[in-house]
């Protein structure tokens, strides 16, 4: 079983997220004109063995965005942070 | 206003159920006084101010500890976001900057205590419920049978649950069938 430390809600059962996305991508800047950043941020992923940063949902929790870092590999759990304060 | 009616007034049948003897749990319903939701975006802390003052509330509090004033109960269910239940009307408070939400027919608060009460949590939550770590005035987000519920622990065994009416009826159903081999004493709907 996965868990996931929740900054809000404290240390859950995975059961109650539900995974958004890759955390990792990043948009260009709205003035890019090259079409091949645009197919990587919109189609383009990796699939990294280890370490991995993802955007988790805690739907049935505080409702909040998280990112985490997960291993792919053993599905340890590493840091998880609010979205918004990532994003910050 | 319009009365709020429960979503488990037909299916709560109050009586003995389950194990003979004394109940190890006891279910009820109970109509919630006026259930609000504020909300608001970065400058949450002044937006809720007034709310908080009106309600004779101190602080945002925490994210763990529900507090409680003269006739409210307030619940941090996340960094912008609380819970009220109260009578009065919060709907004067809606602005540009905290959107204030009724939400008194949409959860509906199915009671659960005695003393096998936080066995039987335990068996339907992913959360620990020690009496040392759930205790006496803490609450809990958390999904019982999928459905995103508030759990608050209002006694040493004693438990209230703030389900979506639409799901009350499974959710009262996974508490009925977990507490049977215990022993069950439905109470009336309140």
């Amino acid at each position: 079983m996965i868990r996931i430390n929740c900054p809000i809600c404290g240390l859950r059962s995975e059961t109650e997220f539900t995974y958004g996305e890759d955390a990792s991508v990043t948009r260009p800047a709205m003035d890019e004109s090259a079409a091949q950043p645009w197919l990587d941020y919109v189609f383009n992923r990796d699939n990294p063995r280890g370490w991995h940063r993802e955007y988790w949902h805690h739907a049935q929790g505080c409702r909040q965005w998280l990112v985490l870092e997960r291993n792919t590999l053993t599905h340890e759990i590493g840091t998880c942070r609010l979205a918004r304060e990532d994003a910050a | 206003m319009v009365e709020v009616r429960s979503p488990l007034r037909e299916r709560i049948t109050p009586g003995q159920f389950g194990a003979p003897g004394d109940a190890g749990v006891v279910l009820g319903n109970r109509t919630l006084a006026g259930l609000w939701q504020i909300a608001g975006w970065s400058d949450f802390d002044e937006a809720a101010d007034p709310v908080l003052q009106a309600l004779g509330l101190t602080a945002l509090g925490s994210y763990r500890q529900a507090q409680q004033a003269a006739g409210v109960r307030a619940w941090r269910t996340a960094p912008d976001r609380m819970l009220f239940e109260t009578p009065q009307d919060l709907t004067p408070f809606n602005s540009a900057a905290l959107a204030v939400l009724d939400l008194g027919h949409a959860r509906t608060c199915i009671t659960l205590s005695g003393p096998i009460a936080r066995d039987v949590l335990a068996q339907v939550i992913a959360v620990d419920t020690a009496p040392d770590v759930l205790k006496p005035g803490m609450f809990l987000q958390t999904g019982l049978h999928s459905v995103a519920v508030l759990v608050h622990c209002t006694g040493p065994d004693a438990f209230e649950i703030l389900v979506p009416v639409t799901w009350a009826e499974s959710v009262w159903d996974i508490l009925f069938e977990n507490a049977l081999p215990y022993g069950i004493a439905v109470r009336e709907a309140a």
